[in-house]
């Protein structure tokens, strides 16, 4: 299948003024998302999968940098773009969304002036634009009149709208969601959630779901990738995740949602908290947290084995990669 | 909008009454009044004194005096000076034009010049042009105005390149009307530069750091995601919010004219209000004190205010609220 | 303390050097008596506006001791000098004097350098023919000391009303803040002159110098108070002023001992950098002749006798090294303030 996006062993790391230092944040991050494919990256915050989103995107924030590793965005490595060719690519072939579009909108233009200047096809007119800019708003459950307004007199949820609009005026292959909808309420959060789901089969995208939700999206995208202290940890099959997760983490996410819950029982939480990039633990950056924890754990780090056609990176199910 | 700008008007009433009021207190607490000093002249018999006191109203109560200047005020009626016998808006007239005439030229070349290098520096923020911008900034906000002002004397009375002292030339006379302007530039252009020099460093600071505030915001962001040329992404995303507090400080500015440049107009022999002011002050000539304090409240309102509007004009949080 | 120095060294070595500059510059104030070669009010009548004489190590191309020349007058109505050099002059240190005392209280009849019968100026003379170094030296306990005790009562002031104002809300900090208003609608010189004028021009110079820290203290708070009132106003919310609410505890308490502390990394990186502004509050008034009086120096002062007199300003340009220190202070101050700014952010450690 064609592959959309491709990220291979992708290692980013963190320059430290005070100490001259620098420290890996991502440590390997290898998915990849086929054509018309989705696929969710859940973690708890910190575990690096907004930076994951922001390097495809190539907007890496200054004091950081890419130490190895390819990102294949419609076949072409972004890390070996000039910035005039990124700039190219931007909205072109992906298109990204925010978590909070109150202030991911900026407040002194208009909603229409915010779609219309993203696109990026020269050959139209101002008034092909235009249109352009309200078919799109149409597209995204909008009269034309949201062309006038400002952000700061659209509801949360109209907000987002917008930002989708924005994202995806030039008809990319791929869009990416960071975490969409934790600002809104969870009427608003499931009328965006329908509304990809509709946009993806008329525009034909791929998509990117970054979330710390897995029940959000358990039944929504194709693939899971549960990723964790910089590194995924888990690659599966969605409906299979929630039944049979293999990875202790993984599990423990599950286990966790309050759905899952009879009434009067005991909120569960995963003891322990997110390590701090600075100060991994040794081996496995989940033992401490680990209830499964062996000797090993301690000592190397996982590597990553295919168990039941699921990539996972955990000793319990054993050292190398089965055939 | 209209009816804000009536609401803004009206909230700065209270504040000029209770400011004149405050005013009027302290020169009337200071020992003595205007007279006193006459009162040693032999010439002057105790029985003028007397009666010029009473033609002043200064022997009634301090409250009933404040009430006097403020009912004249609203007919505009600014009262005499004590000290040149002549209505105080006449002789505020000529050195109020002077002094706004070098405040007015100040602002402009001081924004003219500390914005472009705020923003230049904001987006070269950590490079090397950024840190001798920012160094140079430093020794400007750290050299005072009266400080630049004598180091500008010193050199152009030894370098003769600019004219100290004055607003016009000898030859003034006879000159033709662009000439005298020319002329009047060019005695403006030391106390001018002077003020101008002593101003960039902090307005460039604010530039900047508003800049880069900006710059980190997040809509910032998308506006990269969109893949927008930097020159896009600075000087209209960014620029545009930047601006906002920008405008509030203009405001301030306006405000500030009067006392800003009185130091310098003294060194440089600017014949503006510093002067006048401070001779008023010291011989205790009531009205020419009220009259210039005046003015200063009411430049403060009157820079709020164009503040007000151009923030409602530039932000439509603001506007269409 | 050490800790806090060393991580000024660490985050702003621009700061960490100014910290030192100021010790310095404190030290030359603190030990005037001691340095300076000649008393700040002894008139060298017949070397009036001299220019700086500064000593010599190198004599008909051979090195020496440390030596000055000869000076001579040569044009008395031009004050032109010029320095002799077949006079010389050893410079000696800890030279025998008449009796000083230190800071009034330690008694020393030997200085820090002299030279017998020849003249050291290392900054030249006023127009007085006074020795501008000495006179720097003693002007510098008027800027050093009046920026901070004219802070520190600012401070109080602005954290008391500031405080109270935040705390209670309502019709005080309305009243309050109206003050506050009116006292910056002023036009911040012309409401400093007119404060100066309450009160006669001839004081003594420590009622003077009084004088001014209270005028300056009296317009200085206002900005401070409406800083520390709004910090307050969203202290007043957090958990822990609740919670000693809570406990019963009176509202004088709270504010000193649970609100007020958590204001002072603020307000300490405000107050360094507010400094400068009574420095230059002073200068000022004593440019125009309205602060400290002579024959008393203070670096304002002595810059106002090159102030609307161009010969002194062209011929003398030695007459503005008082400016230079000005500056010097002034910029170490706000250098200063930036990094404590940096080093009590907890963001930043």
């Amino acid at each position: 299948m064609e592959k959309v996006l491709d990220v291979r062993e992708l290692k980013v790391a963190l320059r430290r003024d005070v100490h001259r230092s620098e420290t890996e944040i991502l440590k390997g991050v290898e998915f990849s998302i086929g054509k018309k494919e989705s696929l969710a990256l859940v973690g708890e915050s910190g575990s690096g999968k907004t930076l994951t989103a922001m390097t495809v995107m190539g907007l890496l924030p200054e004091n950081m940098s890419v130490k190895k590793g390819e990102v294949l965005l419609c076949g072409r490595d972004i890390l070996k773009m000039s910035q005039q060719e990124l700039r190219d690519v931007r909205g072109v072939k992906a298109g990204m969304i925010f978590q909070e579009p109150s202030s991911y909108l900026n407040p002194v233009f208009t909603a229409g002036n915010q779609i219309f200047e993203a696109i990026k096809d020269t050959s139209l007119s101002v008034k092909e634009k235009k249109k352009r800019c309200i078919d799109v708003l149409k597209d995204v459950g909008f009269t034309e009149d949201i062309y006038y307004r400002y952000p700061h007199q659209l509801s949360g949820g109209q907000q987002q709208r917008v930002m989708i609009a924005i994202a995806l005026v030039n008809n990319p292959s791929l869009l990416i969601a960071d975490e969409p909808t934790t600002a809104l309420d969870v009427t608003t959060a499931a009328g965006i959630i329908e509304l990809l789901k509709i946009l993806m089969e008329r525009y034909g995208l791929s998509l990117l779901f970054i979330t710390h939700d897995i029940s959000l999206v358990s039944n929504f995208v194709d693939k899971i990738a549960v990723m964790y202290a910089g590194r995924i940890v888990e690659i599966t099959d969605a409906k299979m995740t929630m039944d049979m997760p293999l990875h202790p983490y993984t599990e423990k996410l599950i286990a966790c949602l309050p759905e899952r819950y009879n009434s009067g029982e005991k909120i569960k939480t995963i003891e322990g908290s997110v390590p701090d990039f600075h100060n991994l633990p040794s081996g496995c950056p989940f033992h401490p947290r680990c209830p499964y924890v062996m000797e090993i754990c301690r000592k190397s780090e996982p590597p990553v084995v295919k168990k039941y056609g699921i990539l996972v990176r955990c000793f319990k199910y054993g050292m190398s990669m089965e055939t | 909008m209209r009816r804000y700008i009536l609401f803004r008007l009206l909230q700065f009433i209270p504040l000029l009454l209770g400011m004149t009021f405050v005013s009027f207190i302290i020169i009337q607490m200071a020992p003595g009044d205007y007279f006193t000093q006459m009162q040693m002249n032999p010439d002057v018999s105790p029985q003028t004194i007397e009666n010029m006191r009473r033609t002043f109203g200064l022997d009634r109560p301090v409250v009933i005096q404040y009430f006097f200047w403020l009912k004249n005020i609203f007919r505009f009626d600014l009262g005499v000076s004590f000290s040149y016998h002549i209505p105080v808006s006449f002789l505020i007239k000529q050195k109020l034009k002077n002094t706004l005439a070098l405040s007015l030229f100040s602002i402009f070349l001081t924004w003219l010049i500390a914005i472009p290098l705020g923003i230049f520096a904001a987006i070269k923020q950590g490079r090397w042009h950024e840190k001798i911008l920012s160094f140079l900034a430093y020794i400007g906000i750290s050299l005072p105005a009266f400080l630049i002002a004598m180091l500008m004397v010193f050199f152009a009375a030894r370098t003769a390149i600019l004219p100290v002292g004055g607003t016009t030339s000898v030859f003034y006379i006879g000159a033709t009307g662009w000439e005298k302007f020319l002329d009047y530039l060019g005695h403006l252009l030391l106390p001018g530069l002077a003020l101008t020099f002593a101003g960039i460093g902090g307005l460039y600071r604010l530039m900047k750091n508003n800049f880069l505030e900006v710059l980190g915001a997040p809509y910032i962001i998308t506006a990269r995601a969109k893949g927008l040329s930097p020159v896009k992404v600075y000087f209209k995303h960014t620029l545009r919010n930047a601006i906002n507090p920008m405008i509030t400080i203009f405001g301030y500015t306006l405000s500030s004219v009067l006392s800003g440049a009185a130091l310098v107009e003294i060194i440089t022999n600017w014949p503006g209000m510093g002067r006048l002011m401070l001779d008023a002050v010291l011989s205790q000539d009531l009205y020419l004190v009220m009259a210039s304090l005046l003015i200063g409240g009411v430049l403060l309102i009157v820079g709020n205010l164009i503040a007000d509007v151009l923030i409602a004009f530039v932000d439509p949080r603001v506007r269409l609220r | 303390m050490r800790v806090f120095i060393r991580r000024l060294k660490d985050k702003n070595r621009l700061s960490f050097v100014s910290l030192w500059i100021l010790v310095f510059l404190y030290c030359l104030a603190l030990l005037a008596d001691f340095i300076v070669p000649y008393p700040y009010d002894l008139q060298h009548r017949e070397y009036a506006l001299c220019p700086p004489v500064l000593p010599h190590i190198f004599h008909n191309g051979r090195i020496s001791r440390p030596f000055v020349y000869g000076i001579e007058i040569v044009n008395p109505a031009f004050k032109e000098y010029r320095q002799d050099t077949g006079k010389i002059y050893p410079l000696k240190f800890f030279v025998k004097g008449s009796e000083r005392k230190i800071l009034g209280i330690i008694k020393t009849d030997r200085y820090l350098f002299g030279t017998g019968n020849g003249k050291v100026f290392l900054f030249g003379t006023d127009n007085h023919g006074r020795d501008v170094f000495s006179r720097v030296l003693y002007g510098a306990r008027i800027s050093l000391s009046i920026g901070v005790i004219g802070v520190a009562i600012s401070f109080i002031l602005g954290l008391f009303i500031g405080g109270i104002s935040g705390y209670f809300g309502g019709k005080v900090d309305a009243f309050l803040m109206r003050l506050v208003e009116i006292i910056m609608m002023f036009p911040f010189f012309y409401l400093m002159l007119a404060l100066r004028a309450i009160f006669p021009a001839n004081l003594s110079s420590v009622q003077v110098y009084l004088l001014i820290v209270v005028i300056l203290s009296l317009i200085g708070w206002a900005s401070l108070a409406r800083i520390i009132r709004g910090m307050v106003l969203s202290i007043k919310e957090e958990e822990y002023v609740m919670a000693a609410r809570a406990l019963g505890l009176s509202s004088f308490r709270i504010i000193t001992r649970h609100i007020l502390p958590n204001t002072f990394s603020y307000t300490i990186t405000a107050l360094t950098l507010s400094i400068p502004d009574y420095i230059l509050g002073e200068s000022a008034l004593s440019l125009l002749g309205l602060g400290i009086q002579e024959p008393y120096p203070s670096w304002g002062n002595m810059l106002s006798v090159a102030v609307g007199n161009l010969r002194v300003l062209t011929g003398a340009p030695w007459m503005l090294i008082p400016g230079f220190f000005i500056f010097l202070t002034v910029i170490t101050f706000n250098f200063l303030g930036d990094g404590l700014r940096d080093v009590m952010d907890p963001k930043n450690w």
